[in-house]
């Protein structure tokens, strides 16, 4: 995976994320161990322990049915996980150029 | 498939403007279809790993991009009949989101699609002659060619069946199936460079010589983290030597080529290095000692392969420009857009008609399926049922009578087709971008968007006249950026998108590589900037010159206090 979504700050906290092997979409890793579509299903991970999560879910990830499995750092500034960068919020959110194909309807504006 | 598998003329009909496959290419590309599902179920059942699968799918046209699987589909040399062009819309509406983008290499790609759909959508492709092969991967990639080929009046002749004969002795070469990196031909039959002949690995500009065809030949140019214009290797090369020639300049870059540095495995890098000269050397003691009969293009299979296309019957009545000329001043809309979006054809009383895929705030290059379907309508209501696609994301109707041509434009304008601005500043070029790429550092189409909203309006587009944009969400330069007259480079600063601009390139005949003007802007200035360059430029031009020219005449300190005096 590309350095530059992979970047993690100490201190910090992130999410896990893969795409789906069968069509490619965009999951996030939830509380329980399932992958869910929506990034406000995603279990928040302390940025200190979150190279142990990366390698245990990236040794699963055919069982899964993922690929590409990587942490994103997400805002301390809000309550539902928002990544910090412009790629991340894409992937999170969806393209911008196409609003009807958002993943959440309810996002808040501002955090595109 | 090299020079001795082409294939003996067929008795069908053929399509116009491309080549017409038989049994044997069929069966090809059905037993290519059946491999890929197997390689897809092995995949899936996890006995091929992601490992090993990824270069199976790239071979395939598949990507993985960021929000799902990416399929790229080759138009060889740009051109689709309208069969072809109603399976692509039924592929979109089908199986992806409805729409699918054309790209500068005259390709296809469908953004959602699912890797458990791939093998059938490959099925459908392959029922209509297309396929996906060779659009990805270190192998030579699609030939692309000048979209007014067989049509424009300034042409010197139709360089698409040379553009099928590359085709044909590239398609699964054995010997170039692992050159050190990604492979791009570009050839032209016209001495007005509409293929960026000198930005390409290849690029061919043919012309009838004292005893047959005979092709110009630039080597090494290229966009990416290292733009380069091409070199001009050689003049008048003899249409019989042509895959001889051809194979020796592949095997001297696959010889030497670098393997060891991504960045540095292009041709143009080799070229670089071993200087033009150096290059050539090379080139001539390969082609001097090579087999020259094996690869011996002979006339007569030129002619079966010319027999494979079909030829459109061109009989105009003869008042046709006549009722053009009627029709355009009686309307002055549909005369604005003759002025900007036709292109003069060889035969009398027939035009070439673009229909810009640019509205105005719209997605460069997008098309829904509905526009699809209604294109390929059209096609065959007016031009012989053959569709272009162009380098600069456009479609073109190649052969429309000219008395037809204003029953075309309200059909287009129907079908939201019928943007006047082929061009000037509303046609940019934009690639994906950081909304659908992996790979990008910034998002391209939104600009693209904004830049052709703000200048919506016609007459200041046609005031402003000549102006190419090109957006790239990276260095790769999918968009073109070092080639335009205006470029726009995305950057990343710590997960936020800034926008780098360069002046004063060109991919035409005068190509040149764009200056870098000065630090990279964020987002919410970038369009404004560009308007404060066309301010600058409208204020300082002369009588008839492009922004371009203005800009080669004075110089970058005047577009630099344009844009950086006032921030
Ligand atoms: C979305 C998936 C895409 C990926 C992963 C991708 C990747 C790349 C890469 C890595 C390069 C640089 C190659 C080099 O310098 O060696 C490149 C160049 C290029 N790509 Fe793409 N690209 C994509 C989409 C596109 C699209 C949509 C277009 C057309 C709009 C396009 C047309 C080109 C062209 C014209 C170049 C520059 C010419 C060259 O030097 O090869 N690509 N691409
Ligand atoms: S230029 Fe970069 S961002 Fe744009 S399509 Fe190419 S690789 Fe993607």
């Amino acid at each position: 995976m590309d350095v530059r979504s992979n970047r993690r700050e100490a201190g910090g906290s992130s999410v896990v994320t893969a795409n789906r092997l069968l069509d490619g979409r965009i999951v996030w890793l939830a509380g329980d161990g399932a992958w869910s579509g929506r990034i406000d299903a995603a279990h928040v991970f302390s940025n200190d322990g979150i190279e142990a999560v990366i390698d245990a879910t990236a040794r699963r990830q055919q069982a899964d049915g993922v690929v590409g499995v990587y942490g994103v750092q997400v805002r301390d500034d809000s309550t539902t996980p928002v990544p910090v960068t412009v790629r991340e919020r894409i992937r999170a959110f969806g393209p911008t150029v196409h609003p009807e194909f958002a993943t959440l309807t309810e996002v808040p504006p501002d955090v595109r | 498939m090299s020079a001795e598998i082409l294939a003996a003329p067929s008795s069908g009909i053929a399509p116009v403007g491309h080549y017409a496959y038989d049994q044997v290419d069929r069966a090809f590309l059905h037993d290519r279809v059946e491999q890929f599902r197997d390689q897809v179920a092995r995949r899936l059942s996890g006995t091929l790993s992601e490992d090993e699968f990824k270069p199976l799918r790239l071979m395939n046209g598949l990507y993985l991009q960021l929000h799902a699987y990416m399929l790229r589909v080759a138009i060889p040399y740009g051109i689709l009949d309208s069969r072809q062009m109603r399976e692509l819309a039924n592929i979109a509406r089908t199986y992806d989101r409805d729409y699918g983008h054309f790209t500068t290499r005259q390709n296809i790609q469908f953004n959602w699609i699912r890797l458990e759909d791939t093998p059938d959508i490959l099925a459908r492709l392959a029922t209509v002659d297309m396929h996906a092969i060779q659009t990805s991967g270190n192998c030579i990639r699609n030939v692309t060619c000048d979209q007014f080929a067989g049509a424009a009046a300034d042409e010197l002749l139709d360089p698409r069946v040379h553009a099928e004969i590359l085709r044909q002795w590239s398609t699964l070469h054995p010997e170039f199936s692992f050159l050190p990196r990604k492979f791009k031909i570009a050839i032209s039959g016209s001495p007005n460079d509409r293929v960026a002949a000198r930005f390409h690995d290849i690029g061919l500009v043919a012309k009838p010589g004292r005893h047959g065809t005979v092709f110009d030949v630039f080597v090494g140019g290229g966009m990416g983290r290292t733009p380069i214009v091409g070199v001009h290797l050689r003049d008048n090369l003899p249409e019989e030597d042509l895959l001889a020639y051809l194979e020796a300049m592949i095997r001297v870059y696959n010889e030497y080529g670098r393997r060891d540095n991504i960045y540095k495995a292009r041709i143009k890098i080799l070229v670089q290095a071993l200087g033009a000269e150096g290059y050539r050397e090379k080139v001539d003691a390969e082609f001097a000692a090579m087999d020259r009969a094996r690869y011996r293009l002979p006339p007569e299979t030129v002619a079966a392969i010319r027999a494979r296309f079909g030829t459109p019957a061109l009989d105009a009545p003869s008042d046709a420009a006549e009722r053009l000329a009627g029709a355009r001043r009686a309307d002055a809309a549909f005369d604005r857009w003759v002025r900007t979006n036709t292109h003069s054809h060889r035969a009398a009383g027939y035009i070439s008609a673009v229909i810009s895929l640019k509205p105005d705030g719209g997605i460069p290059g997008d098309a829904t399926s509905a526009q699809l379907d209604a294109i390929a309508d059209l096609a065959e209501r007016f031009s012989f049922g053959e569709i272009r696609i162009s380098h600069m994301q456009n479609v073109v109707l190649g052969h429309v009578r000219q008395d037809e041509l204003h029953a075309l434009w309200q059909e287009l304008g129907r079908a939201g087709l019928a943007s006047a601005n082929i061009g000037l500043i509303g046609d940019i070029i934009a690639c994906p971008g950081l909304d659908y790429c992996s790979l990008a550092n910034a998002r391209s189409i939104p600009i693209a968007q904004k830049l052709s909203a703000r200048f919506a309006n016609p007459d200041l587009q046609e005031r402003i006249g000549d102006l190419q944009i090109k957006i790239s969400g990276c260095i790769n330069a999918c968009g073109h950026h070092h080639a335009g007259h205006i470029g726009i480079l995305g950057v990343d600063k710590k997960g936020e998108e800034f926008f780098q601009l360069t002046l004063g390139g060109s991919a035409a005949s005068d190509a040149a590589i764009g200056q870098i003007l000065g630090p990279a802007l964020p987002e919410d200035s970038t369009v404004d900037a560009i308007a404060h360059l066309v301010d600058a430029y409208l204020v300082h031009r002369t009588d008839g010159e492009r922004f371009l020219d203005t800009y080669r005449r004075l110089g970058a300190a005047l577009f630099k206090d344009a844009v950086y005096a006032l921030a």
